[in-house]
């Protein structure tokens, strides 16, 4: 029994660690005007970032089409794979999950090896890290309604609070959702949202960043006993900071995401994001 | 002059004031019991007289900042409270009082409002069921009434408005026990309550060194001395203007000026209204004690006028009228002086120069309140209190459902908030008050409505700023005001103003026109020029322990003036982020917050 897990790039794995746990990790499309960079293989996250900072073009983000899922399935059922689960950013946030879906049933007829193509209906770390402990158990031979199931009720219990340093880039992207709420206002502030089911929701608005950052654990820390942390960051100094944060909470391991540059086009420079896996 | 049909109706009006000084004697011995319409005319004496005294009570500020209100406030709050009586025939002594509570309850305004509308309610309580009252009564009413105005704060302060009430009652319970007539019995409550108000500055340091006594306390002494004068057979002159500061009580008339015969009341929508404009064309009309409130979409006028139609016709060339209403205040002033002048056999003269009785000063104008664009509120709807044109855009742009113009030049009635709650489209609601004597107000409302209510007591408009930035669009109605409560502690505020008099407050000299920085409510620097006194509110603020500045600039100061003494700001805190936005504040060139 050869289960391999497949996810989009927007699941913001690391590659090394990608490489060590078994993921195959399908790049969306990131856009300057008439530039295309496969997402985290034809551009890196410093590079996008300082683009992003520079650039007189705002980056726009697409699907890639439904053959380069075909071509990472076959490829791994060529490689021996008697299931595939792959898991996908939220089907309302982008058309990655869909064209999964289109690919599957392609090579699924083809090939008579099932493919399970989970919907996470979040995004980031917010999947990326139920997919990391699934491919663990994938590695230890579990059958592929084991491991679906057990990622579903993994992103059952995933939580995600991020601050943004501005709502623009959601706005641009149209991501906005009922985070429209908090457009429109006078004072710049830094809003923090949450990724849930499918949609980003408005929490609060606040006036400096190290508050955001305290707020974002006070928030998470609510939300029950906790089994897993996890951090998806823009750069590094988010990144430390959401760290401290997280210990304030939390003591075990915290792995760090990076939010990389399709999330990033839709969250702007300096966002940082804590996720939490809830026992319950 | 009194018309000729009106006087002739009252013949004995033409009578000698000496017959009427020997009447009054005569008459204050006489009284042992009120009825309902006893205590209606004292009360209403009582509030003509606190009426004619606003602006003094107005100047006794702690701080000399330029929007003391006290006296505004517990003067609209009488207003409120003899709405209702002031036609009424009623002869139950209960009747009257009950309906005082309500009308004060109803329009109570600012911090002292509040407590002299629990001061009414306690005396409307110990009157329940009485018909008529003794002197015994009254001063076991008023006995009620001190405890119900102790329990209406939170925190009792002495040498406030609190322990005057209560040593009030004390002497009224003394004057009581030796057998005292009304007239005894108020004239000790009113000795009382002036030794206990010239004692608030021993028990209260802040007005010590302010050199005042109580402001609240000062306008119930007032209330108390008007009602006194009614005993007497004095009648009382409310007069509005400011040229009528000099107070002089005419026995035995009621004075009636003709020259300002009706009180204009409306509001205007309109574009670019200037406020302080419309106040000057209105009273160079002849308009007398003109109020003008609101922001550049909305003005709500309040003037007396020899000629309404031309005041109307100047609103209508100014934008849209709303809720206009007109009253005759001569007619008013004639019907009561001519009640009084029956009931009492007063001398009725027509000559004094004062602008209104007490029976006309009626008129509460209908509450302007601005509806924000209707957007998304959810279950949990925010009201909030603002003045100023860019306060109130940078409420709506945050989010609340609907904006009480108000708070530092006037403090809005428990009615107008009540209101702008119960026209929310949400069952839970979020008061701001946004000022710190609008929060008793708005405490207040909880009680009068079936919807939930929860007050964020936010005493000024960076702190409501701050709450509202907390608000958690998940979040229910309790966690929401839990943690809008802890977010208005992590803001500092700094005002700026002119003083408006001569003070030393804690070894701090501010001459009258100084420019004065008030660091969270206290005053803390003053000098000629407005950037010292900016640089120094900030160092007070420990401006660099915190990392974002915002200067919201005020209806007196341009975005340039403001975007220099920002560039000033980034110099003198280099590492903090400064934003400038447009306030519109009145009185206050700067309002400024660390966060």
């Amino acid at each position: 029994m050869t289960v391999r897990v497949v996810v989009d790039s927007t699941a913001d794995i690391p590659p090394a660690r990608a490489r060590e746990l078994g993921i195959t990790v399908v790049p969306l499309l990131v856009l300057f005007g008439d530039e295309e960079f496969r997402d985290g293989v034809d551009i890196t996250n410093e590079e996008f970032y300082r683009r992003l900072a520079t650039s007189p073009v705002m980056p726009t983000t697409a699907t890639p089409p439904p053959a380069l899922f075909e071509q990472a399935f076959r490829s791994l059922i060529a490689d021996g794979a008697t299931g595939i689960l792959a898991i996908h950013i939220g089907s309302e946030l982008s058309a990655s999950y869909s064209t999964s879906t289109t690919a599957a049933s392609v090579v699924m007829r083809d090939t008579h090896v099932p493919i399970e193509v989970i919907d996470s209906r979040t995004v980031s770390a917010g999947f990326g890290l139920p997919a990391e402990i699934v491919a663990a158990e994938a590695r230890q031979g579990r059958s592929l309604e084991e491991l679906a199931a057990h990622a579903r009720d993994l992103l059952s219990r995933i939580h995600l609070i991020a601050v943004l340093d501005t709502l623009d880039f959601l706005q641009r992207g149209g991501r906005i959702g009922r985070a429209q709420a908090m457009l429109g206002t006078l004072l710049s502030v830094k809003p923090l949202i949450e990724v849930r089911d499918s949609a980003v929701v408005p929490l609060e608005k606040v006036r400096t960043r190290s508050k955001a950052l305290d707020r974002i654990g006070e928030l998470i820390a609510r939300r029950g006993e906790l089994e897993a942390v996890a951090i998806a960051e823009s750069d590094e100094t988010v990144g430390k900071q959401l760290e401290t944060v997280a210990q304030t909470f939390w003591h075990g391991p915290i792995e760090h995401f990076a939010l990389g540059p399709v999330v990033g086009t839709h969250a702007g420079p300096g966002a940082g994001a804590i996720v939490a896996l809830t026992r319950q | 002059m009194l018309n000729g049909g009106q006087a002739g109706e009252h013949p004995e009006t033409r009578m000698a004031g000496n017959f009427f000084s020997r009447f009054a004697r005569q008459r204050s011995k006489h009284i042992s019991v009120f009825n309902g319409q006893d205590l209606k005319r004292a009360v209403m004496a009582g509030h003509a007289w606190l009426e004619q005294h606003r602006d003094t009570i107005n100047a006794l500020n702690v701080f000399p900042v330029p929007d003391g209100d006290t006296g505004t406030n517990m003067s609209l709050t009488m207003r409120a409270a003899t709405k209702d009586i002031a036609d009424s025939n009623e002869l139950a002594a209960y009747v009257i009082a009950e309906r005082l509570s309500r009308g004060a309850l109803m329009g109570a305004r600012g911090n002292s409002g509040v407590i002299l509308s629990q001061i009414l309610r306690g005396m409307s309580q110990g009157l329940t069921g009485k018909s008529t009252f003794t002197a015994a009564e009254f001063a076991v009413a008023l006995d009620g009434a001190a405890k119900l105005a102790y329990q209406a704060v939170i925190k009792p302060v002495e040498g406030t408005i609190l322990t005057v009430v209560r040593e009030s009652a004390e002497a009224a319970q003394a004057s009581a026990a030796r057998g005292s007539d009304m007239s005894t019995l108020f004239e000790d409550i009113v000795a009382s309550a002036r030794a206990s108000v010239s004692r608030t500055p021993d028990l209260l340091p802040a007005l010590k060194q302010a050199g005042v006594v109580d402001a609240g306390g000062q306008g119930l002494l007032m209330l108390f001395e008007g009602m006194w004068r009614y005993t007497r057979g004095e009648s009382i002159h409310m007069t509005v203007g400011e040229a009528e500061q000099q107070v002089e009580v005419h026995k035995g008339t009621v004075a009636i000026e003709e020259d300002f015969g009706y009180e204009v009341v409306f509001l205007v929508h309109g574009e670019n209204l200037d406020v302080a404009s419309v106040r000057d064309t209105i009273t160079a009309m002849g308009g007398v004690s003109t109020v003008v409130a609101g922001d550049s979409r909305l003005l709500k006028v309040h003037t007396h006028t020899p000629t309404p139609g031309k005041v109307l016709d100047y609103g209508v060339s100014l934008g849209s009228l709303q809720d206009i209403n007109i009253e005759n205040l001569q007619e008013q002033s004639l019907r009561y002086a001519a009640e009084s002048a029956l009931e009492h056999g007063r001398v009725f003269e027509a000559h004094v120069s004062a602008v209104e009785s007490g029976g006309s000063a009626t008129a509460v104008a209908t509450p302007p309140v601005v509806q924000a664009p209707v957007r998304e509120v959810g279950e949990i709807g925010v009201v909030a209190v603002a003045a100023g044109e860019g306060w109130v855009k940078v409420f709506e742009s945050l989010g609340v459902a609907s904006i009480v113009p108000g708070g530092q030049t006037m403090n809005p009635s428990t009615e107008e908030l009540l209101k702008a709650a119960e026209d929310c489209p949400a069952s839970k609601i979020i008061l701001l008050p946004n000022n710190g004597n609008v929060v008793m107000s708005a405490r207040q409302v909880a009680d009068l409505t079936s919807k939930q209510i929860c007050v964020i007591p936010t005493d000024s408009l960076p702190q409501g700023v701050s709450a509202l930035l907390a608000f958690n669009f998940e979040g229910s109605l309790d966690e929401n005001c839990r943690a809008m409560e802890a977010a208005i502690r992590h803001v500092q505020v700094a005002e700026i103003t002119r003083a408006v008099r001569s003070v030393q407050i804690d070894s701090i000299n501010v001459a009258e026109g100084d420019i004065i920085g008030l660091v969270n409510g206290h005053l803390v620097t003053a000098d000629t020029e407005i950037e010292s006194v900016v640089q120094e509110a900030l160092r007070r603020m420990h401006t660099d322990e915190h990392e974002i500045i915002t200067v919201y600039f005020g209806g007196d100061t341009s975005r340039y003036e403001a975007e220099r003494m920002a560039q000033k700001i980034k110099e003198w805190f280099p590492s903090q982020e400064i934003e400038v936005v447009e306030g519109g504040q009145p009185y206050y060139s700067y309002v400024i917050s660390a966060e």
